[in-house]
């Protein structure tokens, strides 16, 4: 899995590559949690290039969106598809969150 | 499972579910399991040996054995078994839907996911032995 990240002003990108599972769910929720420490108070997390995602991986996005939530601000998320959108949308959690096609279109509406 | 299945038993911890999701693959290629249906048979995989390395066992001991055979074209018959304290997976509540963001549980999804994605599935406690059984790929869309 690979995680970069950008300041884009309103808020900040979070894009996850590659495989989210037991073994690195813990990266995403560190990363999540640097910029939630200096302030940041909406991640968009761009999950076009996620391959693969495991219940592990729900509980970190969970678990970022409720600190958000609780601090005013949010978790959206965009690019989701194949299993890990099937993963989202079987767990329901897909109803939990703000979920757009691109990065620019979450971005437009916060 | 006769005893033409293939077997592996390996350490319950967090760093066996990418040797056992090699193994199993293996198999799937050989039983012409759809490629697109390999990711769903690594999920349930590490849903339930993750269930089992975290708690089956007092932490860094106990092991857990993956079993399977072929089971038609494009199907395998799979058993995961452990020797940890009598559990039945299958009698987990499903997760509370009707939860909002900040009220929904973290954890409990795991077996929702394994039951979502396999064809069936049955659990059986043979002297000190739990035993997952159950036949991929699932039922599709």
């Amino acid at each position: 899995m690979t995680i970069e990240t950008a300041d884009l002003g309103k808020a900040v990108l979070v894009k996850v590559a590659g495989r989210m599972d037991a073994e690195n769910a813990h990266e995403f929720e560190q990363a999540c949690e640097q910029w939630m420490t200096r302030g940041t108070k909406h991640l968009i997390a761009d999950l076009d290039g996620l391959q693969y995602v495991s219940s592990m991986g729900l509980r970190s996005f969970l678990s970022v969106a409720q600190k958000l939530q609780s601090n005013s601000g949010s978790l959206v998320l965009c690019g989701l598809h194949g299993l890990p959108r099937q993963v989202f949308e079987l767990t329901r959690l897909i109803g939990l969150f703000s979920v757009f096609d691109t990065s620019e279109q979450a971005l437009a509406t916060l | 499972m006769d005893s033409a299945a293939r077997r592996l038993n390996l350490p319950a911890r967090v760093e066996s579910v990418a040797v056992f999701r090699d193994f199993v693959r293996s198999g799937a290629a050989e039983a012409e399991v759809p490629a697109d249906e390999l990711e769903k048979l690594d999920l349930v995989l590490e849903e339930i040996l993750m269930n089992i390395a975290r708690y089956a066992y007092p932490p860094e001991t106990g092991s857990a054995e993956v079993a399977f055979a072929p089971d038609g074209p494009g199907k395998l018959q799979l058993e995961i078994s452990d020797w940890g304290n009598a559990f039945n997976p299958l009698d987990v509540e499903p997760p509370d839907f009707s939860r909002g963001l900040a009220e929904r549980p973290i954890g409990g999804l795991g077996v929702f996911l394994v039951r979502s994605l396999v064809s069936s599935i049955a659990y059986r406690r043979e002297g000190d032995r739990n035993i997952l059984s159950f036949g991929f790929p699932g039922p599709g869309e």
